[in-house]
């Protein structure tokens, strides 16, 4: 392949072209040692960057053929035209002018002396190896130049052969017509939309089987699927699921001596049951027991009502602002609520409660501690040695007091300890990392308050209130609802369009 | 000594407890399955005495579990089908991400389910366990049954939800035994008496309906679950209790044709449409035995030992009055304007005896037209209504729930549309003697004794009260003259301001001006010895005495404090009325 472009370049109408490959490497070898060597082997190259030069047009199977006459293939055989050719043609024709002229400035350029440079080369120098796409594309050097020059002047070979062609007509070709973008001739219709492919043998085959139908054969498909429909059972409906959300499930008495639940293992040697482990495990008493006192539903206070009377919902409307205020203050006022519950004791019954001991201003050290500890052991040391010294015997009156002092105390502990307990017992259980916190009073204000019924806007919510509810009664634990969390920060970017409208 | 050394943290409460995490290891469950599983096997979390002994020296907050109560969760056959629902969704995910249709509807026919059905009855060993515990199940079924059929939670739970709490509503019209409404801003609160225990329960308004986003729905999801299937057998019993089918079944049932649908459809149209019958709550129930005769059981009275008479009498007085309040609105015919919330009064209404219809195009189960003559009252909330008819009672709805709640028919003239309303009393609460009662109850507690609302009867209550307080106070007054002339100003303008309210004339009883002498000799005679005891008293009783007073008087003080308040607020109405009717008439 290549040989034969080398030829078909040496018959080409430049003569420029061979003697340039011919006589090049000697004369620049002096300079550039590096290319003289390559040229050589460069040169089988250089059909193919022709081939793959954009307008180098591969060769018609005619072109492949050797050359029959140099002077009959100097207009090149038509190539397969394209539409958009020929105006890529003249505005390259344009820019540049036209191939010959051109070829000749170049041939008169050509240095032919051996110290001469070629001013292609010297302009730009070959960089990189061209083993790959890109390189072929950056290399300017004279074989380059030369294939290009080729695609242009064959291109231009081409346009001058239509015009040739086209002389002396005012019509274009037909063909170009034809395939030009806007084209006079309609496209063709829609056929189908008018006539049915095979129509006429549908029709009769529909007929044959229409007739055959009357004489009461079926079709083979439509007879198996009548067989299997009689033969198969009635379709399986859907299975209700009888799991727990059924809403059509039904229940029966669960609480009866011979309930279904029990009527499986009844009669059964309890044994037998236990070491199959099919008897149910006992429920511990202790879970019989709720964590909290608190009841289910609390009914909401006297002021919450949708009409309520004036006190009532003064006062809710009063609690809800003192504890806004609270809020703010930061719990000033519960010490004040504390005395007054000192003073309100009205239980005779009920033991003098309890101070609960203020906070000591500093935790005391491990050191005075242990201090304290040892003072308090030689104390008793020395009680223990004098006593042993006394008689017992006199000291019986001395001995029913100080028990009669311990037994005041020990009652006077447990009670205090019960009493915490009890305290204790009311108030929600701090189960996580959450504590469970009191929900917001619900309270409409005075002008929120509904005329009537219809007018009514509730507040709060049920949902909210039962699993407060829930909350409250250590049931659950208070949790937060899991945070979305970005792995990774979120980069803000003005797109171009964006600034181009701002 | 003998056996291996105890290291710490190797006895006592550090053993007895375990972490949830290490609970849930332990089970082999994810932590929503194990949620799951505590909520419906009743196990809640605790939290120990010391927690820094528990945690093994830590104090980071835990949740914290009971051993033995885990031990005790992993017998649980439920735990299995939790694993086993896992799978299933693992194999359902493999099938659909290799497009095998054919094994995914396979698997979907088999999917495990479960069934709570033992659990019910191990938590509830007793049917009255069950009643005690029917608060929480009755308020998240009703408030289950509201919810959208959008998202939050699947569309078979709240029709199921919906199922039951019908059902329920039909068990207390048919025996009678709601007891007490409450209108609140949040919702509505019932009381029932079933079977001797009492059940409250709340039911959000209809048209209020905002999902906070700070619950945890599948925590709510997962306790309705429970909740449902006990009320399912709760119901079974109820309904039972009364001879009555269940599932129910309505009188008068008119099947429409429903040619032309499978079977399946068929079916599940007559569901729907016998639950649309049952929630108009307007049709009575089929019964398993029709009841023979509506004669009146005389009871039998069985004396408890050391009861005495008057207990009994009072007992029976107290039966009595629960008969007439369960009569309240027999021979009533009420009808509801589209305006009123239907359910809510259609249901009280018909636990009370009344019968009950609403416009055909409002809902189901309408009964008779507005334009019947017998209906005796129209229940309207528009402020006007045009076209009266003659002979019933047009009245805001709050007329049925206040007086379901005074346990006799309101006098209807303070309920007429346009009139602004009296205050809507709670039911739950109930007032400790001493405290505040506000003028409406204190008018209504008059009207429930059967006394005509008026005058003396305020009087002679406040007069004894009165005289209690001077018992009471009698010995601090020589401390505190200033206090009690202030407090005794307040009694007496409070006085004043109720008599100003009721404008009646005074009736003055002839026989109190005799008695007063040797009431007053008594009186005298009383203080005395009480002063005395006191005087008697050691140092330690006396403080105590002292504190008691103090408290008694620090109510009293509260109580005239409201009462002021009270009068000034009424006087300021007052005089907006009179200054409105002076513009109206300028």
């Amino acid at each position: 392949m290549a040989l034969t472009v080398l030829e078909r370049l040496s018959t080409s109408p430049t003569r420029l072209l061979p003697s340039q490959n011919d006589s090049l490497p000697p004369q620049d070898g002096a300079q550039c040692p590096k290319t003289t060597l390559d040229l050589p082997k460069r040169a089988p190259a250089l059909p193919k960057r022709l081939l793959t030069s954009p307008t180098w047009r591969p060769p018609s199977q005619k072109d492949s053929r050797p050359p029959q006459d140099g002077a009959q293939r100097l207009p090149p055989p038509s190539p397969p035209w394209r539409p958009e050719a020929p105006s890529r043609l003249f505005r390259r024709g344009a820019r540049r002018g036209p191939f010959p002229s051109k070829m000749a400035a170049a041939a008169t350029f050509l240095p032919l002396t051996p110290g001469a440079r070629d001013p292609g080369s010297g302009r730009r120098r070959p960089r990189g190896s061209r083993n790959r796409k890109k390189g072929w594309k950056r290399w300017a050097g004279p074989e380059a130049r030369l294939g290009r020059e080729i695609g242009d002047f064959l291109e231009d070979v081409a346009l001058q052969q239509h015009l040739k062609l086209n002389k002396g007509r005012e019509k274009p070709l037909r063909i170009d017509l034809l395939l030009r973008p806007d084209s006079k001739v309609p496209a063709p219709k829609n056929i189908l939309a008018y006539q049915v492919p095979n129509g006429g043998k549908e029709r009769r085959r529909r007929q044959f089987w229409e007739r055959l139908e009357q004489r009461g054969v079926l079709p083979r498909a439509e007879r198996l699927l009548r067989a299997r429909l009689r033969a198969a059972a009635p379709p399986r409906e859907k299975p209700l699921e009888k799991g727990l959300l059924d809403p059509s499930r039904d229940f029966y008495d669960i609480w009866a001596d011979d309930n279904p639940l029990d009527r499986a293992l009844a009669g059964q040697d309890s044994w037998f049951l236990q070491e199959t482990k099919k008897q149910r495990v006992k429920r511990p008493p202790r879970l019989q027991k709720k964590p909290s006192e608190v009841p289910a539903v609390e009914v909401i206070a006297p002021g919450g009502s949708y009409n309520p009377t004036f006190e009532d919902h003064q006062e809710t409307a009063f609690r809800e602002q003192c504890e806004g205020l609270l809020e703010e203050s930061g719990g000033e006022e519960e010490e004040e609520e504390k005395e007054e519950e000192e003073e309100g004791g009205e239980d005779p019954q009920d033991p003098p409660k309890v101070a609960v001991a203020p906070p000591r201003p500093g935790k005391k050290t491990e050191q005075q501690r242990r201090r304290e500890k040892e003072a308090r052991a030689l104390r008793r040391r020395q009680e223990a040695a004098r006593c042993r010294g006394r008689q017992e015997l006199f000291r019986l009156r001395a001995l029913r007091r100080q028990l009669r002092r311990w037994e005041a105390e020990r009652l006077r502990r447990r009670q205090a300890r019960e009493a915490k307990l009890r305290a204790l017992q009311g108030r929600p259980r701090r189960l996580g990392r959450l504590k469970y916190e009191d929900p917001s009073l619900e309270v409409q204000l005075s002008e929120e308050l509904a005329e009537s019924l219809r007018t009514l806007k509730p507040e709060g919510s049920v949902v909210h209130d039962r699993f407060k509810s829930l909350q409250k009664r250590s049931l659950i634990e208070p949790r937060e609802r899991a945070k979305f969390k970005r792995k990774y920060r979120v980069k803000y970017v003005e797109k171009r369009a964006f600034r181009e409208v701002t | 000594m003998g056996g291996l050394e105890k290291r710490k943290y190797e006895r006592g409460s550090a053993t007895n407890y375990i972490t949830r995490n290490r609970a849930r290891k332990k089970l082999q469950l994810s932590l929503a399955d194990f949620r799951r599983l505590c909520i419906l096997k009743g196990i809640y979390p605790h939290e120990p005495r010391h927690k820094k002994k528990v945690n093994k020296g830590s104090t980071a907050p835990r949740t914290f579990y009971l051993l033995k109560d885990i031990k005790f969760l992993l017998h649980e056959p439920i735990v299995n089908k939790f694993r086993e629902y896992k799978i299933f969704v693992r194999k359902l995910r493999k099938a659909y991400g290799k497009s095998e249709w054919g094994t995914a509807e396979r698997l979907k026919d088999n999917k495990p389910s479960y069934k709570l059905d033992h659990i019910v009855k191990e938590r509830y060993p007793t049917f009255v366990d069950a009643l005690r515990d029917l608060d929480d199940a009755l308020s998240m079924c009703f408030l289950f049954s509201t919810f959208p059929r959008t998202g939050k939670c699947h569309v078979q739970t709240i029709q199921l939800c919906r199922r039951l709490a019908v059902e329920f509503l039909n068990y207390v019209v048919a025996s009678r035994s709601l007891r007490k409404v409450f209108l609140s801003i949040k919702g509505i609160y019932y009381q029932a008496e079933v079977l001797g225990q009492p059940v409250t329960w709340i039911t959000p308004y209809a048209f209020a309906h905002d999902h906070p986003t700070d619950v945890d729905y599948r925590v709510m999801a997962t306790f309705t679950e429970f909740y449902t299937t006990l009320l399912g057998f709760v119901n079974f019993r109820l309904y039972h209790s009364l001879n009555l089918h269940y599932p129910p079944k309505v009188r008068r049932q008119s099947v429409p044709a429903l040619g032309g649908f499978p079977l399946r459809a068929c079916l599940l149209r007559l569901l729907g449409l016998l639950l649309q019958k049952l929630s108009a709550l307007s049709a009575s129930l089929v019964r398993v035995v029709a009841p023979a005769q509506e004669d009146e059981v005389e009871m039998d009275e069985f004396p408890v030992e050391g009861e005495t008479a008057e207990q009994l009498d009072a007992r029976r007085k107290e039966q009595e009055a629960l008969e007439k309040h369960k009569k309240l609105f027999e021979g009533l015919r009420f009808f509801l304007n589209r305006e009123v919330p239907r359910e809510p009064l259609a249901f009280i209404i018909r636990c009370f005896g009344g019968q009950v219809s609403w416009d055909k195009s409002l809902c189901i189960g309408a009964t008779y037209d507005v334009s019947d003559p017998s209906i005796t009252h129209q229940i309207v909330d528009r402020p006007r209504v045009e076209q009266q008819v003659v002979g019933r009672y047009y009245l805001q709805p709050q007329w049925v729930f206040d007086s379901v709640n005074a346990k006799l028919c309101l006098p209807v003239a303070d309920y007429f549309p346009g009139v602004l309303l009296p205050p809507h009393l709670s039911p739950f609460v109930t007032e400790q003697e001493g405290d505040y009662i506000p003028p409406e109850k204190l008018k209504l507690l008059a009207m429930q004794r059967g006394e005509e609302p008026g005058e003396e009867s305020e009087e002679d209550e406040e007069e004894e009260e009165e005289e209690e307080d001077d018992n009471d106070n009698e010995e601090e007054e020589e401390e505190e003259d200033s206090e009690k002339e202030e407090e005794m100003k307040l009694k007496k303008m409070e006085e004043q301001k109720t008599q100003s309210n009721k404008a009646l004339p005074v009736k003055v009883t002839a026989g109190k001006v005799r008695l007063e002498d040797k009431q007053r000799l008594e009186q005298e005679q009383q203080n005395e010895e009480k002063r005395l005891a006191i005087m008697m008293m050691k140092k330690k009783e006396k403080y105590l005495y002292k504190k008691i007073m103090f408290g008694k008087k620090r109510k009293i003080r509260e109580v005239n404090k409201l009462a002021a308040k009270r009068k000034a607020h009424d006087d300021a109405i007052k005089e907006e009325k009179k200054k409105n009717k002076k513009a109206r008439r300028a």
